[in-house]
């Protein structure tokens, strides 16, 4: 809630300190004052102070009228020069908080207009010794405020206990809406107030301001809807990207137990069964799962083991047969690598040739392009070899420069950067191509040097036991056991390894579900069935409102509240569809200016029916525009003067004359703050 | 077989490919981007245009003329090409207005001016003048290049 309570002027002029003040009760105030008397600058004061002036139409003291700035004509034809002007708003809130706000207009010293002090406590009347504390604040921006300064926006919206939602702007930043924004949709203006809703709302980069300050009002879901759904996306990509990692890391575990994994998804999904999922690793051709592959070698180091060691000389004629088949499997091998790692050269030589044809038609499009543009450019210049035509002799010179005797067509220079463009797209295929052969080949020689060297270690081994001692035990078997061991280890580790994976996949697996169904939960239209039930309220006391203050314009059953921005418009059948009109365009003037009645009170009633974020304040400077019958004027009065625990200041000149004022307010409870002579008058 | 008997055979010329040099509007537009860019006064040589023509060719060329630049004119430079096709051009930058013959010398006519002045509007040809604008009007000079084609003249040319 925001309560105006005081208001005080201090103008020091050349001849003496002028001002007034003036306080305001809850419920309904009608300030009343004849036209020229300073109706409208009471008005801007108070929108000064609060620094909501922008929505009068500008920043800092400029919005203020010449009486605070100036000079003074008190009274008629009489003028004192204005030296310095200060303006004190006593304002509460809610918790009964109350606070006062000093700001100048005009300053002797070198005060800036956008400072501001902040009494915590009463200052206008205030006949106690002490003054309350303050705190200098600084308004729109730090101009001339120093940096420890505290912003007083930020301040106010403490002192509303709001918490003014981030927007997404025009250029795709998140910032704050601002207070200032907000403040259009309770405080009308005179001058061009009622040209529209919230027609003084400031802009700042914001698209659809209007429905961004309604939806903060009436607290509506479809913000922290619209926002969560952000989230939701951001948080996927996330997930989508931690699972892309999580791949590699299966696929490189699989590559370096020498197997291949099978079962993995390429994008995240809810999975229930990881049995599917498995690194499958070869064996004398026959594929195993790791848990059974390892099941074999100890059943294999199980059976080795029950043998006895062979000593050497037992060992000899399989050792040489061994030594025999070893070397055959090398020489075989040796030429494989040989054949391999020379197509493996050519290969990569030829991708060094398609990738520097590729930067060369690059190049090549890129002069025919600009060649083509200059074409088109120079036809508009005037020149004639810009139409193909010899300027010399206008004969056809077909768009080359090559010698006549050459009896080629070239290429119109369109077709002939198709013709690039072509071959640029087949030299990527190529590429492309040939990167994959290149890498399959290079895993493959990979696959064969380490065979290689294994055999050969193997070949070693052979041989130094066939040298050696006779009566010695045989080493190979021997290392064929510790072989066998050191595998199993390995695989142990590298079983754990996968399973510590699959644990991490689960986890992926179940925020990716978490995510799905936080998603589904989401209404479609972003429309929670609260704001579905705010809206309707909204129209429909819209809808009596207007009925109450006897709009004719349109029939009541086209009237309704969009779903895009809020606002009231008409909605009529077109054809089989509806389509939407402004109510601003489909309405007469006066009738206008009921809409605005019964838009900014149904908020306000909507708002205090939902328990919203409206401030509970409506100022409206001269609402009985466009010749509005008084007879109506009186029926707005009376129905918003029920507003008692809400505070309304209407400002009226009642056409300067008593008997509009007494017809007006008829049986209507009001409080009446009267500027009587003129706002800013001598002090004694 | 008799059936796939081949009664005749038609040839029919298709439009070829040509290189961008051979077009007559890359070529104009070379030729106001070096008057403008490269030469004081707007006015060259015949020998520097092909010089600087054949130097856009490509990266190899760009290089060489680069590496004679760096070197302070010290290195022999291969001989560069001079082409028909960028005196053919030159033949219509005169005939379309864009430059005139003076005393030997190509120089940029207003008309070339304001052409050199929508092909910067056209923001295209970026490599050429990134190329252009490294040279730009004082490092290579009519008289630099008479002393180069004459040294060379010296020593290659008998009699």
């Amino acid at each position: 809630m925001l309560k105006i309570n005081k208001i005080k002027f201090d103008v020091n002029t050349d001849s003496g300190l002028f001002g007034s003040n003036y306080e305001f009760s809850s419920g309904l105030n009608i300030i009343r004052a004849d036209n020229t008397s300073g109706k409208s600058s009471l008005f801007q004061a108070i929108s000064y102070c609060l620094g909501f002036e922008e929505i009068i139409g500008g920043r800092n003291e400029k919005t203020m009228q010449s009486v605070f700035r100036d000079q003074v004509e008190y009274p008629k034809d009489s003028f004192h020069k204005v030296i310095q002007s200060f303006v004190y708003l006593e304002i509460e809130n809610s918790k009964n908080d109350i606070v006062t706000i000093k700001r100048s207009v005009l300053s002797n010293s070198d005060r800036k207009p956008q400072l501001v002090d902040v009494y915590f406590g009463k200052l206008i009347n205030n006949t106690d010794d002490v003054l309350p504390e303050y705190k200098p604040m600084y308004i729109h921006d730090k101009g001339g405020a120093t940096d420890e300064m505290y912003g007083f926006h930020l301040f106010l919206e403490n002192f509303l206990d709001w918490n003014l939602p981030n927007v997404l702007t025009n250029s795709g930043d998140s910032r704050k809406l601002y207070i200032q924004q907000i403040a259009s949709s309770f405080m009308i203006e005179q001058k061009s107030g009622w040209s529209d809703f919230f027609a003084t709302m400031p802009h700042f980069g914001l698209a659809n301001k209007e429905a961004r300050a309604i939806e903060f009002i009436l607290k509506l879901d479809v913000t922290e809807n619209k926002k969560r759904k952000q989230q939701i996306v951001f948080n996927k990509k996330i997930i989508e990207d931690k699972w892309a990692t999580l791949n590699n890391q299966f696929i490189r575990l699989a590559e370096k137990g020498g197997g291949k994994i099978v079962g993995i998804e390429q994008k995240p999904t809810i999975i229930n069964d990881y049995r599917g999922l498995n690194i499958f690793l070869t064996k004398d051709e026959e594929e195993y799962s790791i848990s059974n592959y390892i099941d074999l070698q100890i059943e294999e180091l199980r059976l080795t083991e029950k043998k006895t060691i062979f000593s050497v000389g037992q060992n000899i004629s399989t050792d040489e047969a061994q030594l025999e088949k070893l070397n055959n499997f090398i020489n075989q091998l040796s030429l494989n690598y040989e054949l391999l790692s020379n197509e493996l050269n050519f290969d990569k030589d030829r991708l060094r040739s398609y990738k520097s044809q590729l930067s060369l038609l690059k190049i090549d499009l890129g002069k025919n392009k600009g060649a083509l543009k200059v074409k088109n450019l120079g036809a508009e210049f005037d020149l004639k070899t810009s139409n193909e035509v010899c300027p010399t002799c206008n004969q056809d010179i077909k768009d080359s420069l090559l010698p006549l005797e050459v009896e080629q067509i070239p290429m119109r220079l369109e077709d002939n950067i198709d013709f690039i463009d072509a071959q640029i797209k087949m030299i990527v295929v190529y590429i492309e191509g040939q990167e994959k052969t290149i890498n399959e080949k290079e895993k493959k020689i990979d696959l064969y040097r380490a065979k290689l060297s294994e055999s050969r270690s193997n070949v070693r081994q052979l041989k130094k036991e066939l040298i050696s001692d006779e009566r010695l035990p045989s080493i190979i078997e021997i290392e064929n056991r510790l072989n066998l061991k050191k595998r199993i280890e390995f695989y142990k580790k590298f079983l754990e390894d996968f399973n510590q994976l699959i644990e991490d996949l689960k986890d992926l697996s179940e925020q990716w579900k978490k995510i799905v169904i936080s998603e589904t939960k989401l209404p479609k239209n972003f429309f929670s069935k609260s704001d579905d039930d705010k809206l309707k309220f909204l129209e429909n006391q819209f809808k009596i409102l207007l009925k109450e203050f006897n709009y004719t314009s349109q029939q009541n059953e086209f009237i309704h509240i969009s779903r895009e921005n809020y606002l009231p418009v008409i909605s009529k059948p077109f054809g089989e569809e509806t389509k939407d009109y402004s109510i601003r365009f489909d309405s007469s003037g006066s009738d206008f200016i009921r809409c605005i009645w019964a838009y900014t009170f149904s908020l306000l009633d909507t708002s205090i029916k939902f328990d919203g974020n409206h401030p509970k304040l409506i100022m409206m400077d001269e609402p009985k525009q466009q010749d509005a019958a008084i007879e109506n004027f009186h029926t707005f009065l009376k129905r918003i003067s029920f507003h008692v625990k809400s505070q309304i200041l209407i400002f009226a000149s009642f056409e300067n004359s008593d008997e509009a004022f007494k017809t007006a307010t008829k049986d209507v409870e009001f409080n009446l703050v009267y500027i009587e002579d003129k706002l800013i008058k001598p002090i004694e | 077989m008799r059936d796939f008997e081949i009664k005749d055979v038609k040839f029919s010329k298709k439009p070829i490919s040509i290189p961008v040099d051979y077009r007559p509007m890359y070529k104009i537009a070379q030729i106001v981007m070096i008057l403008s860019i490269t030469c004081i006064g707007n006015k060259s040589s015949l020998l520097k245009l092909h010089l600087l023509s054949w130097a856009l060719k490509d990266d190899k060329n760009k290089d060489e003329v680069l590496e004679l630049i760096k070197k302070n004119y010290d290195t022999d430079i291969a001989v560069w090409g001079i082409e028909p096709a960028l005196n053919r051009a030159l033949l219509f930058c005169i005939s379309e207005n864009i430059c005139t013959l003076e005393n030997g010398k190509y120089l940029l006519t207003k008309k070339g001016e304001d052409f050199f002045k929508i092909i910067l509007k056209a923001e295209v040809f970026k490599e050429e003048f990134e190329f252009l604008n490294f040279i730009g009007k004082k490092k290579i000079t009519d008289n630099r290049i008479e002393s180069i084609s004459k040294k060379w003249s010296l020593f290659n040319v008998k009699n």
